[in-house]
């Protein structure tokens, strides 16, 4: 029975995880760097402890600090979050073998799923359909080659260890392939510390689509719709809205079923995200899978009016999903934007800085996770992301104008935010009728630059 | 803290006509080429605009609906006989696909819309033809509504505007299309025979069929500028007198100066305009005449000093003095809006005599002044105020207009005499002033002549047939000049002071032969006080007599008239 949670993680997960936690009368215990010793979870927790200096690796990468707070906290388990330490192994076994609970699924299968080649094997096992692909890891160019043939141009050459969008090269003709290949491993090498380097077919312009899913330990699966992730710049999600709105009923029938066929055959037992590409033809390549709480979880909560969280800690307390299928009703559509402190102008670089004045948007349907406050000072070492405005209306239209209001409304002054490129991609033609792809954000920006209505 | 709210509402607000322009910028890029000087411009600038560039002020075609646009009062049109269309387009090849083609391109049936519709609040009848379809050609649906419209204002008793833009009848219609030529005009006859109002307004092209029918047929003729208007084309003309014609031939300018058009309006003022006459047409509650405050206190507070021992020919020396106020400076003074008609609709326009119409007091009347120029330039252009026989035939014609319309005439004399020279005489000087004696002798409106400067011989004369004649007080009246008259007498114009005295030619003379009815005293002063003056002296008889002319019978007032010039030089 977890009592005390010790949630290794900061910014606003970490505050969204302890909302639930007080809400569940479970005592929680923050962790913090020495930069965050004002960062509102510190605040908020039951206890905090501070476990480093301001670089992540000293402080939330450090598993050896971070499993001694736990303990001396008297913590029965630990929460991930996301990012950090969220989809290690090795982190999630040590945590078991000091005798605590990881908030998450079973050590083994982060290792699985994290393996993109393994999780690939796993997946057509499982009869799920995958981007056509080097099936392993590609040792030397001339094998890289040969298979390049099979799997046809344009193809990406992937880290195997990687996430992120890092280490990606795509290559379009045989001509082009043994500089890319000899750079994607050396890239991956120096980012991942591992220069496996795998192929796939690159699918030009997809959609992002993903499927949430909760499971427990007794098999029981159950999946919360899908989201559209598809507004990404640099292969970072910017909005994410449930569901997806331009995907047709069959479509998503079979997208959901094989989600949850994937996490059956691999015996999932927590939340976690399934992730697909959609191409223009309308068929589904399993992409990869997320075995930890998303950042754009809010919209599905929105959507299904279910506490995803309250679920993850459910499940790794050994309890029943006592949902069913049938259970799920979704409705209305809920839409996400994340609010970044950075400067759009210059190329969105980070810009962090004091927070001299907020002013949230509230109301119906507006939901605002956040962990930044009026005089709070953004530390530079972190994730820039410092806000979610979430909005959640009966039809996708009003949940667009209510996002639009929201962001009309939302003040952060100080620093440097990308509000205002929220706002003027929500009046965008092709953003509103929903038919935006992969291939948007870039576009967008481009036609900004051009307008100059951000420069 | 407030400031940032503040701050961001504003920001709101510039991304707003951020988003607005995103939008607009694609109509935007939609330019239009000037035919004139082939300079681009954005749509919504020239629809701004009224589609006269911006640049060169050229008057680009406009559809019939831009037309209703920009003249009418908005949402007033109503549309009438609207589904008319050809009956059997089949008779002639090709015909019906043509027709088909410019029903589709520009939405109506055929080239005329017809309705009403007010304009600056005045009802009124009106047709306006499209030069995109088929060139505005006339066939029989075109004559048709044109009629059904002429009759329908006959009926209701509306004052008529057709727009006219045509290339001519439709030559597929063949024979039928050339008899609506005959239809309409002899629909205009009833029109105008019941007393109403027809404005014709002329716009480019106007040519072939339509110039030859309506579109000159109007009591008011305005058009565009630089509107190409005539009856056989151009080019026609060059193939058939081997001849090159000049640039501006046919122009509505050229037209104008050869008598046809009376007014060219930009189109920036054309409703304006319009409306205007409209309303001096229409506007039947007929105001008491009453003197003006400000007039009726300049004439009071004028000390008239009468200048004794002015001798005859010091009378005729002021009389023509460069700086005595010309009948210009008077209507400027006398009349709140006036609109200047031009052209005798024969021969050509004489600067010489202005016409038009103004309101009085409130009610409207016909102005016909000779004009003398108060510099060189202006002396030029009016011919030194010499009349041709163009000038008696526009002052004429005027003088009809405004019997029809009822409105009375005033007159304001001021010449040497007619103009003598070879083309007069070609073009029949004498018949012209004979013809506005016996005309106005008979004029069933009252008329009121003013001798402001000058009366010479039959030239002035032709003027002042009237019922009532002032004179002011240094204005002198003879059968010719003194010069002349020393000339021809004692063959010395050199004693013209001596002639000027004999010739009794002064008011104070006149007055006492009888053949004037009141002298317009004077102020010493010169200058525009001295004009203001006079004007207001002018103002507070014009008033009276009008009052007292307006009351009596049109046959009573024709009597008195003839007797009056019947009663000259009876010795009893």
């Amino acid at each position: 029975m977890i009592r005390k949670i010790l949630i290794a993680n900061r910014g606003e997960i970490a505050v969204r995880i302890i909302r639930t936690c007080r809400e569940m009368g479970i005592q929680t215990v923050a962790v913090y760097s020495t930069a965050d010793k004002d960062a509102l979870h510190a605040q908020l927790a039951t206890e905090a402890v501070c476990i480093g200096s301001p670089r992540s690796a000293d402080s939330y990468l450090n598993v050896n600090n971070i499993i001694q707070a736990a303990v001396n906290t008297g913590c029965d388990a630990i929460h991930p979050g996301f990012g950090f330490l969220s989809e290690n192994g090795d982190f999630a076994r040590k945590v078991q073998e000091n005798g605590l609970i990881f908030v998450g699924p079973s050590p083994d299968l982060i290792d699985k799923m994290g393996n993109k080649a393994e999780a690939r094997r796993l997946m057509k096992e499982a009869g799920v359909p995958i981007v056509p692909g080097s099936e392993g890891v590609v040792e030397t160019v001339e094998d890289g080659l040969k298979k390049a043939d099979e799997i046809t141009y344009p193809l990406m050459i992937k880290a195997a260890g990687g996430g992120g969008g890092k280490g990606i090269r795509i290559v379009r003709s045989a001509d082009e392939f043994p500089a890319a290949f000899m750079a994607a491993r050396s890239e991956a090498l120096a980012n991942f510390g591992n220069g496996d380097v795998y192929m796939e077919k690159f699918i030009e312009n997809p959609k992002h689509i993903e499927v949430q899913i909760i499971a427990d330990c007794f098999g029981n699966v159950v999946h919360l719709y899908d989201r559209d992730c598809s507004f990404q710049r640099r292969n970072q999600k910017m909005i994410e809205e449930a569901p997806c709105f331009s995907l047709s009923e069959e479509t998503r029938q079979t997208i959901t079923a094989d989600a949850v066929k994937a996490c059956r055959y691999v015996g999932y037992n927590s939340v976690g995200t399934v992730e697909f590409l959609l191409d223009k033809n309308g068929q589904h390549y399993f992409m990869e899978m997320n075995t930890r709480i998303q950042v754009e979880h809010p919209i599905t909560e929105m959507v299904c009016g279910i506490d995803i969280v309250k679920w993850q800690i459910r499940a790794a307390n050994r309890q029943r999903l006592t949902i069913t299928q049938q259970d799920i009703k979704p409705s209305g559509y809920a839409m996400e934007c994340r609010i970044n402190a950075e400067n759009v102008k210059q190329g969105f670089v980070p810009s962090p800085g004091r927070i001299e004045f907020m002013h949230l948007p509230g109301g119906r349907g507006v939901r605002v996770d956040t962990a930044v406050y009026t005089g709070y000072e953004i530390p530079p070492f972190y994730d820039s992301m410092i806000l979610k405005l979430i909005t959640f209306a009966p039809s996708r239209l009003e949940c667009i104008r209510k996002m639009r209001a929201a962001l009309e409304e939302l003040i952060i002054d100080g620093i440097e935010t990308n509000i205002d490129f929220h706002y003027f991609v929500l009046h965008h033609k092709k953003f509103v009728d929903g038919s935006y792809d992969t291939s948007f954000a870039g576009t967008f920006i481009e036609e900004l630059k051009q307008n100059e209505y951000v420069v | 803290m407030n400031m940032l709210f503040k701050n961001r509402h504003r920001q709101l607000q510039d991304f707003r006509r951020l988003l607005q322009p995103q939008k607009k910028d694609k109509t935007d890029e939609k330019k239009a080429v000037c035919p004139g000087c082939g300079k681009e411009n954005s749509l919504s600038r020239l629809k701004a605009e009224l589609y006269v560039c911006p640049v060169c002020g050229h008057h680009m075609r406009i559809s019939a609906r831009e037309r209703i646009r920009q003249l009418t009062d908005e949402k007033s049109f109503r549309e009438m006989y609207k589904d008319m269309a050809v009956a059997d387009p089949e008779e002639f090849r090709g015909y019906s696909e043509k027709l088909t083609a410019a029903q589709r391109r520009t939405g109506l049936k055929d080239s005329v819309i017809t309705g009403t519709a007010t304009i600056n609040g005045t009802k009124c009848a009106i047709a306006v033809m499209d030069s995109f379809f088929m060139m505005g050609s006339m066939g029989s649906v075109t004559g048709e509504k044109i009629t059904l419209l002429t009759e329908y204002a006959t009926k209701k008793k509306l004052p008529l505007i057709i727009s006219c833009c045509s290339g001519g009848a439709r030559m597929q219609e063949g024979i039928i299309s050339l008899f609506q030529m005959s239809k309409t005009a002899a629909a205009l006859k009833k029109f105008s025979e019941k007393g109403g109002l027809y404005i014709s307004l002329l716009t480019h092209p106007t040519t072939g069929g339509v110039s030859a029918s309506f579109a000159m047929l109007g009591d008011i003729i305005i058009a565009e500028p630089g509107a190409m208007v005539g009856f056989a084309g151009k080019r026609v003309i060059e193939k058939t007198i081997n001849r090159q014609l000049p640039d501006n031939f046919q122009t509505a300018e050229f037209v104008q100066e050869k008598g046809f058009v009376d007014i060219i309006s930009h189109r920036h003022n054309l409703k304006a305009v319009i409306s205007g006459l409209l309303k001096l047409h229409t506007d039947k509650s007929r105001k008491e005449l009453t003197v003006r405050g400000r007039m009726s206190l300049i004439a009071r507070q004028a000390t008239v000093q009468q200048k004794e021992n002015i001798t005859p020919w010091q009378r005729v020396q002021i009389a023509r003095g460069a700086h005595r106020p010309k009948a210009q400076d008077y209507i400027d003074r006398l009349f709140d809006d006036f609109y200047p008609l031009h052209g005798d609709r024969l021969f050509g326009d004489d600067n010489a005599l202005i016409g038009g119409i103004a309101t009085f007091h409130g009610i409207p009347v016909t102005v016909l002044a000779q004009c003398k120029g108060r510099n060189l330039e202006e002396n030029v252009k009016n011919n030194f105020g010499m009349m041709n026989p163009e000038g008696y035939r526009k002052a004429l014609r005027l003088a009809k207009q405004a019997e029809k319309f009822h409105r009375p005439v005033i007159t304001f004399v001021d010449t040497a005499g007619a103009y003598p020279g070879i083309g007069a005489e070609e073009r029949g000087q004498a018949e012209a002033i004979a013809r506005c004696l016996m005309e106005f002798s008979d004029l069933k409106t009252p008329v009121i002549a003013v001798v402001i400067s000058e009366g010479g011989s039959g030239g002035a004369l032709a003027l002042s047939v009237a019922d009532r004649i002032a004179m002011l007080e240094n204005a002198v009246y003879s059968v010719l000049s003194p010069e002349g008259f020393a000339s021809i007498l004692w063959k010395d114009a050199s004693k013209a002071p001596q002639a000027a005295q004999a010739m009794k030619l002064t008011a104070d003379d006149l007055m006492e032969k009888g053949i004037i009815d009141e002298i317009i005293r004077e102020t010493a002063t010169e200058g525009a006080d001295s004009i203001k003056a006079t004007a207001a002296q002018i103002d507070r008889y014009l008033c009276t007599q009008l009052t007292v002319l307006l009351k009596k019978k049109t046959s009573t007032l024709c009597d008195e008239r003839y007797q009056k010039y019947r009663r000259t030089g009876i010795t009893e």
